[in-house]
C-alpha cells in the first residue's frame, strides 16, 4: 500500500506532516471505520457464547458457525457494495436459485457436461444483474420498485420454468451427470484443517470480502462506487460514469448469487424452485449491521462479512446454547436496529462540525 | 482500459480541434437559447469569458442562470445560437467533454460528496493509479499529497485531508473544489452560486479563492444573485431576467448602485419599496436588504 | 455498459453454446423419451363435468406436486375438466373458492388448513348446491362446513406412527427438525412423536435456505451429544439432514415423513430408518374421484367419517418395491 512508485516527471510534494494531527493511534482509526459497531457487538455476542455454550468453542462448531455465516456472507459482499453504492436488491434471495436452477436444468435437459450449465447460469445471473440496473437507469424509479419487481419475476420464473421443463417443482438430481464431481470439489467440498472440515463456501467468501475491500478501498472503481452512493448528482458532475457503475454493481451481486447458487446446487443435487425468498432480507441486514447505511455512501465489505457472521454466532449459538428458538428473530431484530442506531450516529459525526 | 484510451484520444482530438487561435476569446456565447418543450428557459443570451478575467452572471430565481451554466458545462444542450471556445463552435455533449475541454464546475449544492474524505473528493473522476492491467490501483500516498500541496497553493491551510469532506466548512468545500478544477487544468471555471449558503465572513473567504484562480490565469464564471458579492470580484456583469439578457456591462460601466437596481428591476423595487414604505418600512434599509440577498444561513 | 462489454457479452452468448455441443454429459440427464405418467385406459362416459382443486400450498413444494398429480389422474380418468389452484394465505384461498363458484364448477375439493377463513365462501358453495369434498387438512372440521367426505391423514397419529417405529429402534432421544417455525401441521407431528417417544427435542430452521437447514442441524449434532436420531419433516429436507449429519461426524439415525425418489434410494441403501408416508397421490385422487361418483350416482364415500390416506411406514422391506412410483412422482 506503500509503495508509490510515482511517475519521475511528477514533483514530489515537499509537504511535511501537518504538527497539528500528530500521529493517529490506532484506535482513533478504527473508531473512524464503518464496520467498528459490528465489530465490537461480534466480539461481545462471541464472548457471550462462548461462556453459555462451551461447545460454541470446539473448532468443529466454529466451522459450522462459519459455514452458516458464509452462505449469508457471499451473498452479503454484493449487497454491501450495491449498498454503499446507495441502491439495493430484492431480489438477490431468489435470483441465487434462479442460477442455481438454471445450471441443473440446463445441463439435465440437454444432457450438457454440468460445466456449461454452470457457465451458462454465470450469464444468467449477469443477465439479471443486468437487467435490474439497466431498468433502475432508464426508468429512475428506486431500486425498491424495480427489484421488487423482478424479485416476483423471478420468483415466477423459477415455479414455473422448473415444472415445464422438469415436470416438477424441483430441479432434477444431476448427481450423475458428467461433470458433477468436480464442480461439486469446486463449489461444495470441505478443506480439512488439523482435523476438522471446513466447507469451502468459507474461503470463497473470504475472497471475495478481501477482493472487494480492495476494489473498494484501492481502486478507482470503489471511489465511484462512494461516490455515486454518497452524492449521485456530484459524482456525475465530476465526470464519474454513474450508469457503468450501478450496472457493474448490480452485476456484480449477480456474480455472488452466482457462487452462492452453485454451492446450493453442488451441495443437495438438486434445488427446490419456491426455495430463497426472504433471504435477500438477511443479506440486507447482514449489510446493514455491518455499517452500510441504507441511503448510501458509506460501508465497507468487511463490514458486511462481520454482520453476517453476527447473523451465522446468533442463529447457531442459540442452537448450541439450546434455547427456545422463538426469540431468534426478536434477537436478530434487536441487532439491527442497535447497528443502524450506531451507525446513524457516526454519519452524523461525520457530517456534523461543520 | 480499452475504453480509457479511446476516451483519452477523444479528448485529445478535441483539443487540438480547439487549438486556440489568435484574437478569440476563450468562450463566446452568441444568441444563446434553450427550451424544455414549449417552455423557453433561455434566449438571446451573449457573453465573453477571457483567461484572468471574472465574468458574473447575476439574476433573481429562475432568471435562467442554472441554464445557461448547464450548457457551458455540458449537462445540456443548447438549442439556439452559437457557442464558441477557442473560436470553434461547440455543442457539450456531457460534463466528461466539457471537463476534457477546460470547462469545469463548482456546483453550490453537489460540488462534494460529504462522506469521503478531502482527498478522494479531490480526484474524484480523475483519480491517479499505479500497476497496470487488472492490478490498478489507487495511488494513495501520492494523491494526499498532491490535494494538500494544492490546497496550500490555493492558501488553504487543512489538517488532515483523510477526514471526510463534510466536516469542512461550507467555504472550504467550494475552496476543494475550485482547487481540484484548477489542479486539472480548468481553463473556464463556472462557479454556481458559491456564496449563496453562506455567511459574511464565508463568503469574503470564497471570494478571495475566486481572485485567486483568476490570478492564476482562469477564466472564471461567477453565478450569484448578490450584486455585492459579484461587483468587487467581477470584470463584466451579465444580468439575467426571465430567461433574457437586459444587460452586460464592463465594471467601468456600471456601479454596484446601479447593479442592484438593474438586477432587481428599478421601477419594480421602487414600487416595492414605496408599498413597504406605507406599511412603515425605511426604503434603504429595504435597497440593502435586496442588495444582501440570499439567505444569510449561518453554519 | 459501455459498447465494449456488450460485444463480450454477445460473444459469450455465442461461445458458450457452442461449446456446450461438444460437451454434453454421457451420463445422466433427462431420459430421452419421458412416459406419459397418466395411465392409459378408457375415459369415463359421464358428462364432462368442472371441478376445482383449491389448496393452501406454497408454491414450490414437491410434497403438493403429488397431490396435484393424483387429482390430474382421476380427472383424466372421469372426464373432469379440473382446475388446480392455490394460495398460502387464508384470506385469498377463500377468494378462490368464490371464484370458483363464479365459474359455475360441479365441485370443490379444498384444503382446510384455516377453516374459519374458508366457512363463509364454502357456505356460498353449499348453498349454491355445489358438493364439496375436503381434503389433505381439515379431518375435525369437514363436516361443519359441509364437505361430505375428507381425505387425509392425521398428523398427530402420523407422528405417533414414527414415534413407535423409533421406539421399536430403541430410539430415546430424537431431534425433530421443523422447517417452518409455527407450521400447525409439522408442530403436530413432532408433537405426536413427543408422545411415544418423550424425550424428542424440537429444532427448527429456516427452510427457504438449504445451506440454513445443513449448518444449523449440524450444529445442534454437535451440541447434542446425547441425541440417536434426526426427524427431517419433508423429504428435501431429510436428504439435507443425511449431509448434516456426515459434516458433524454425528452416528444418529435419520427418519424422514413424506417422499420423494432420493430419498426411496436411500431407504433402500439403509441410510434412513423409515418414512412416514401419508400418500399424498391418494389424497387428491381421491378428492377429485369422489366429487365424480357423487355427479355420477350421489354416492358419498367414508360414511361421514374422514378417510385416512396414511400414516404408511415405508421401511426398507417397501421402499424396493416403490422405487419406480417413487421416480415417476406419484409417491
Amino acid at each position: 500500500m506503500s509503495s508509490t512508485t510515482a511517475s519521475p516527471t511528477h514533483k514530489k510534494p515537499s509537504l511535511t506532516q501537518d504538527e497539528r494531527v500528530g500521529k493517529k493511534s490506532t484506535l482513533s482509526i478504527l473508531l473512524g471505520r464503518p464496520e467498528i459497531g459490528a465489530l465490537v457487538g461480534a466480539v461481545a455476542l462471541f464472548i457471550f457464547f462462548a461462556i453459555v455454550a462451551p461447545v460454541f468453542l470446539s473448532p468443529a462448531s466454529l466451522a459450522t458457525v462459519l459455514y452458516g455465516a458464509s452462505t449469508i456472507g457471499i451473498m452479503a459482499v454484493g449487497v454491501s457494495l450495491l449498498m454503499i453504492g446507495g441502491e439495493f436488491d430484492l431480489s438477490t434471495g431468489v435470483a441465487v436459485i434462479s442460477s442455481a436452477l438454471s445450471a441443473s436444468l440446463i445441463s439435465w435437459y440437454f444432457g450438457l457436461n454440468v460445466w456449461v450449465g454452470i457457465a451458462l447460469a454465470l450469464v444468467v445471473s449477469l443477465l439479471i444483474g443486468f437487467i435490474n440496473g439497466i431498468i433502475l437507469i432508464k426508468t429512475k424509479l428506486p431500486s425498491f420498485i424495480v427489484t421488487l419487481a423482478s424479485f416476483l419475476m423471478l420468483t415466477g420464473l423459477n415455479l414455473g420454468l422448473t415444472r415445464a421443463i422438469g415436470g416438477s417443482v424441483s430441479s432434477p438430481s444431476i448427481a450423475d451427470m458428467e461433470g458433477f464431481q468436480s464442480a461439486k470439489a469446486v463449489f461444495a467440498s470441505s478443506v480439512n484443517i488439523g482435523g476438522i472440515d471446513v466447507k469451502i463456501t468459507v474461503f470463497i467468501w473470504l475472497a471475495l470480502v478481501i477482493i472487494a475491500s480492495w476494489v473498494l478501498l484501492q481502486t478507482k472503481i470503489g471511489n465511484w462506487i462512494f461516490a455515486i452512493g454518497g452524492d449521485e448528482k456530484a459524482a456525475r458532475a465530476v465526470g464519474v460514469p454513474v450508469v457503468r457503475t450501478k450496472i457493474g454493481l448490480f452485476m456484480a451481486v449477480g456474480f455472488c448469487g452466482w457462487v452462492l447458487g452453485m454451492h446450493n446446487l453442488f451441495a443437495f443435487d438438486s434445488v427446490q424452485s419456491g426455495e430463497g425468498i426472504g433471504n435477500e432480507f438477511l443479506y440486507i441486514i447482514a449489510a446493514v449491521i455491518g455499517g452500510c447505511l441504507l441511503t448510501g455512501g458509506y460501508g465497507s465489505a468487511i463490514g458486511g462479512a462481520i454482520g453476517a457472521f453476527i447473523f451465522g454466532m446468533a442463529n447457531k449459538g442459540i442452537v448450541y446454547a439450546e434455547w427456545n428458538p422463538d426469540w431468534f428473530k426478536f434477537f436478530l431484530g434487536l441487532m439491527l436496529l442497535l447497528a443502524t442506531v450506531v451507525n446513524i450516529v457516526v454519519k452524523k459525526r461525520a457530517e456534523s462540525s461543520k | 482500459m480499452n475504453m480509457k484510451t479511446r476516451k483519452n484520444k477523444k479528448a485529445e482530438e478535441l483539443l487540438q480541434k480547439l487549438e486556440p487561435k489568435t484574437n478569440d476569446n476563450l468562450l463566446t456565447l452568441k444568441g444563446v437559447g434553450k427550451h424544455y418543450g414549449s417552455i423557453i428557459a433561455l434566449r438571446g443570451v451573449d457573453m465573453e469569458v477571457d483567461p484572468g478575467r471574472v465574468t458574473c452572471v447575476l439574476g433573481d430565481n429562475g432568471a435562467g442562470k442554472s441554464t445557461l451554466i448547464k450548457i457551458i458545462a455540458g449537462l445540456h444542450q443548447h438549442d439556439e445560437g452559437e457557442f464558441t471556445l477557442h473560436g470553434s463552435a461547440i455543442k457539450l455533449k456531457s460534463p466528461r467533454v466539457a471537463l476534457d475541454a477546460g470547462i469545469a464546475a463548482v456546483y453550490q449544492d453537489l460540488a462534494v460528496v460529504p462522506l469521503m474524505p478531502i482527498w478522494r473528493n479531490f480526484f474524484l473522476g480523475s483519480e491517479l493509479t499505479t500497476g497496470v492491467g487488472p492490478f490498478k490501483k489507487l495511488d494513495v500516498q501520492r494523491m494526499k499529497q498532491i490535494t494538500k500541496q494544492e490546497l496550500a497553493d490555493m492558501g488553504i491551510d487543512l489538517r488532515d485531508v483523510e477526514q471526510p469532506i463534510g466536516q469542512l466548512s461550507g467555504g472550504e468545500r467550494q475552496c476543494v473544489a475550485i482547487a481540484r478544477a484548477v489542479y486539472f487544468g480548468a481553463k473556464v471555471l463556472i462557479l454556481d452560486e458559491p456564496t449563496a449558503a453562506l455567511g459574511v465572513k464565508q463568503s469574503g473567504v470564497v471570494l478571495r479563492y475566486i481572485l485567486q484562480a483568476r490570478d492564476r490565469g482562469l477564466g472564471v464564471i461567477f453565478i450569484t444573485h448578490n450584486p455585492h458579492h459579484a461587483y468587487p470580484v467581477g470584470d463584466s456583469f451579465l444580468l439575467l431576467k426571465r430567461g433574457r439578457a437586459i444587460g452586460y456591462y464592463s465594471k467601468s460601466e456600471i456601479t454596484v448602485e446601479e447593479l442592484t437596481a438593474q438586477m432587481a428591476g428599478g421601477a419594480e423595487l421602487a414600487e416595492l419599496a414605496h408599498e413597504l414604505e406605507q406599511l412603515g418600512g425605511h426604503d434603504e434599509e429595504l435597497a440593502e436588504a435586496e442588495a444582501g440577498a440570499g439567505p444569510q444561513v449561518a453554519r | 455498459m459501455g459498447k465494449p462489454t456488450w460485444r463480450k457479452l454477445a460473444i459469450t452468448l455465442a461461445i458458450i453454446p457452442a461449446l456446450g455441443l461438444a460437451a454434453c454429459s454421457s451420463t445422466g440427464g433427462r431420459a430421452p423419451e419421458p412416459e406419459s405418467s397418466a395411465g392409459g385406459g378408457a375415459v369415463a362416459a359421464t358428462d364432462r363435468i368442472k371441478v376445482a382443486v383449491i389448496t393452501h400450498a406454497a408454491p414450490g413444494d414437491t410434497f403438493w406436486d403429488i397431490i396435484r398429480k393424483g387429482a390430474e389422474e382421476a380427472a383424466a380418468k372421469d372426464n373432469v375438466d379440473l382446475q388446480y389452484l392455490s394460495d398460502p394465505d387464508g384470506g385469498r384461498q377463500s377468494q378462490l373458492i368464490e371464484q370458483a363458484i363464479d365459474q359455475g364448477v360441479d365441485g370443490i375439493a379444498v384444503t382446510l388448513a384455516k377453516p374459519d377463513a374458508m366457512a363463509g365462501a364454502l357456505k356460498k358453495a353449499t348453498d349454491a348446491g355445489i358438493p364439496i369434498v375436503s381434503l389433505n387438512a381439515g379431518e375435525d372440521r369437514f363436516k361443519d362446513i359441509g364437505a361430505f367426505a375428507h381425505f387425509g391423514s392425521n398428523e398427530q397419529l402420523a407422528g405417533q406412527a414414527a414415534g413407535e417405529k423409533l421406539k421399536d429402534s430403541g430410539i430415546k432421544k430424537p431431534i425433530c427438525v421443523i422447517q417452518e417455525q409455527g407450521h400447525v401441521g409439522l408442530e403436530a407431528r413432532c408433537a405426536g412423536v413427543k408422545k411415544v417417544v418423550p424425550g424428542t427435542e424440537i429444532l427448527y430452521v429456516q427452510g427457504t435456505d438449504m445451506t440454513q437447514v445443513e449448518s444449523t442441524a449440524t450444529a445442534k449434532l454437535q451440541a447434542d451429544k446425547q441425541a440417536d436420531a434426526i426427524i427431517g419433516l419433508g423429504a428435501p429436507f431429510t436428504m439435507t439432514l443425511i449431509k448434516a449429519k456426515a459434516t458433524a461426524n454425528s452416528k444418529v439415525e435419520v427418519a424422514s415423513f413424506d417422499m420423494n425418489s432420493q430419498l426411496v434410494q436411500e431407504i433402500t441403501k439403509g441410510n434412513v430408518l423409515f418414512t412416514v408416508d401419508q400418500q399424498p397421490w391418494l389424497q387428491g385422487y381421491m378428492a377429485v374421484d369422489a366429487l365424480w361418483q357423487n355427479h355420477r350416482g350421489g354416492f358419498t364415500i367414508g360414511g361421514g367419517q374422514a378417510t385416512l390416506t396414511g400414516p404408511a411406514i415405508v421401511d426398507k422391506t417397501v421402499a424396493e418395491k416403490i422405487t419406480s412410483f417413487a421416480e415417476e412422482g406419484v409417491r
